[in-house]
């Protein structure tokens, strides 16, 4: 089981071919979105909002918008395969054909972080459009390697969280509602629009128990060489964070049923 | 010759036994749903499990195919044990009961990825034999959706085979579908068990059941109440029916041990009489014992007993 076999590869590709059939869904939605935030807040309102670090506003913002992007999607990729997976009855054939649980989950997860690198692709590239007609001229990567890492490591995590979500939930209501209640507030709170500096106190220190203000000021680190949390943190949160969705993921989807609703 | 299940087949995880489920049962909550079941399949035959709805036949199968997990005892496939390792997999081809629907993809997708997660890469070659033997090659382009209800029943059976299964279950692959589709799934099924493939299947078509199956269990409540060959059966739980129509009315008062009716013949003024014949009955005495003579005897018929009386007989008992 050390090397891939063919049925993860035959799994992976069909998590990709899946969400590749419902583009305009999958990915254009997504990114139509963040644009609007791009064009909104970075554009519009951002002319006038100062940061001490002395980088624009528009270029604070690329980075968060990019890691938003992976996260969201990486997540939705997962859970929403195995949801409707579970609502046609598509998710006993796994059970019955021949793949390892671990098969199943790291096409699962890696399935979900194709579709998160792609849409926080063209998010990056729209925001590179946009500081180049605001500023005439584009962000240059500050560290290429640890944009790359911190993508993959916070994609990977948010997949196996939405695989562990989704073998929990027993309908479409829940999965919603984790979404709209856990991960969108901690993805907002988690510092995506703004540096915790200029937060009170009192709201830093609630902000610096939130794991996802790691994963993105690891993002806007690799990409304009400024975080609000020490490196070597965002590090060590990001893995962490990973051996433990990671763990869950794989229990779940050991313990829970594959039977269709 | 018939099996007494509750001591017939003893411990066995031979790689020469398709399938040999021991002592199986299952528990929903309190509920029992499979209780102690045990049998073996023999190499090459095709074995119909009938019972009535909620007999336990969705949950044996399910426990064999590695969907359910038994509360207690163990499934051999082919001498390997279920749920240890997938190899048992490799050999099992399983139609659900449900059609499933697969979304965004077409059939030929949806076979193409079947075949990989066996690990089949380039499978071109059986999945067009099989679109061709189920009449769904001109649909291979199409989704789930927009096939008829016997097309998808065909694509899951497609869809079961694509890696040449050596043991294959079918959950009531013909429940709600037509005659004609129904015959010639039942043909294919035959030539399948020509090629040396194990089958076992549920079906609530005693008739079909009868002329397909070689040997059949019936299921109550989750026990496996009769096993048997089907034609043992039926010789030992069924009755053959003499029909003798007479060619005017029977003797007023006319009484046999083993009349079952009498009616009147449509059209003519005779009367049918119906007698249900005890085992080892030989028709020349029973005739005899009737006292009617040759020329008052329209016409006489046997009907073989069926196996919809045998499943009655044991459901009744
Ligand atoms: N997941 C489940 N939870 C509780 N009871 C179940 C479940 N699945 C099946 N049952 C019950 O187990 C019994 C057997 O069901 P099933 O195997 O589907 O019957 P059959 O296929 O013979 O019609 C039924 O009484 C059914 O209600
Ligand atoms: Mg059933």
């Amino acid at each position: 089981m050390l090397m891939p076999r063919v049925a993860f590869w035959t799994y992976l590709a069909k998590e990709i071919k899946r969400y590749l059939k419902v583009m305009n869904q999958t990915v254009l939605t997504p990114v139509v979105n963040t644009s609007l935030y791009l064009l909104i807040f970075g554009v519009s309102m951002g002319e006038n909002i100062q940061l001490s670090s002395g980088v624009s506003y528009l270029a604070f913002l690329i980075p968060g918008l990019v890691m938003m992007a992976c996260l969201n999607n990486a997540f939705q990729n997962s859970s929403s395969s195995l949801i409707s997976g579970k609502f046609s009855g598509d998710l006993e054939d796994l059970k019955i054909v021949p793949i390892h649980s671990l098969e199943i989950l790291w096409a699962l997860c890696i399935g979900g972080l194709t579709r998160g690198l792609m849409v926080s692709s063209v998010t990056f590239l729209v925001g590179q459009t946009f500081h180049y007609l605001t500023a005439g001229s584009f962000i240059p990567l500050h560290q290429p390697l640890l944009l790359i890492y911190f993508l993959i490591i916070g994609g990977l995590s948010f997949a196996l969280l939405g695989i562990s979500v989704a073998f929990w939930a027993q309908n479409f209501d829940q999965l919603s509602a984790v979404g709209a209640f856990v991960l969108t507030p901690l993805i907002f709170l988690g510092g995506v629009f703004y540096s915790i500096e200029n937060l009170a106190p009192f709201w830093q220190k609630i902000t610096v128990i939130n794991p996802l203000l790691y994963l993105i000021n690891g993002v806007r680190y690799g990409i304009i060489g400024v975080s609000d949390v020490p490196l070597s943190m965002a590090f060590l949160v990001s893995f962490l964070g990973f051996v433990f969705f990671f763990s869950i993921a794989y229990v779940s989807l050991k313990k829970s049923s594959y039977k269709r609703w | 010759m018939n099996q007494d299940v509750s001591k017939s087949v003893p411990v066995q995880k031979s790689a020469d036994i398709p399938l040999s489920v021991q002592g199986v049962s299952k528990y929903y909550g309190e509920f029992k749903a499979l209780d102690k079941v045990e049998f073996n399949l023999e190499k090459g035959e095709i074995f119909g499990l009938l019972g009535p709805n909620g007999a336990g036949k969705t949950t044996l199968i399910s426990a064999i195919v590695d969907l359910e997990k038994a509360s207690s005892g163990d499934i051999f496939v082919f001498g390997e044990k279920v749920g240890r390792g997938l190899q048992t997999k490799r050999d099992i081809g399983f139609v659900p009961q449900e059609v499933i629907n697969h979304g965004y993809f077409n059939v030929e997708e949806i076979l193409t990825f079947h075949s990989g997660f066996y690990g089949i890469r380039n499978n071109k070659k059986r999945i067009e034999e099989l679109l061709q033997r189920l009449a769904l090659w001109e649909h291979k382009n199409k989704k789930v959706k927009q096939l008829s209800g016997g097309m998808k029943r065909r694509l899951m059976i497609a869809k079961a085979l694509v890696h040449t299964p050596k043991l294959f279950l079918l959950d009531e692959p013909t429940a709600g579908v037509d005659i004609e589709l129904r015959n010639s799934l039942w043909e294919f099924v035959v030539e399948l068990k020509n090629q040396g493939t194990t089958v076992l299947l549920t079906t609530h078509y005693l008739e079909e059941a009868q002329e397909l199956c070689d040997r059949v269990g019936i299921l109550r409540n989750g026990v496996l109440e009769k096993m048997g060959h089907t034609k043992d059966l039926i010789d030992e739980l069924s009755n053959r029916k003499l029909v003798i129509d007479l060619n005017g009315k029977a003797p007023s008062g006319f009484s046999h041990p083993c009349l079952e009716k009498q009616e009147k013949l449509e059209g003519v003024d005779g009367d049918r009489l119906v007698f249900k014949l005890p085992k080892g009955t030989e028709m020349g005495s029973i005739i005899n014992s009737l006292g009617f003579s040759l020329d008052s005897i329209k016409d006489i018929q046997t009907e073989e007993g069926t196996l919809e009386e045998v499943f009655l007989s044991v459901l009744n008992s």
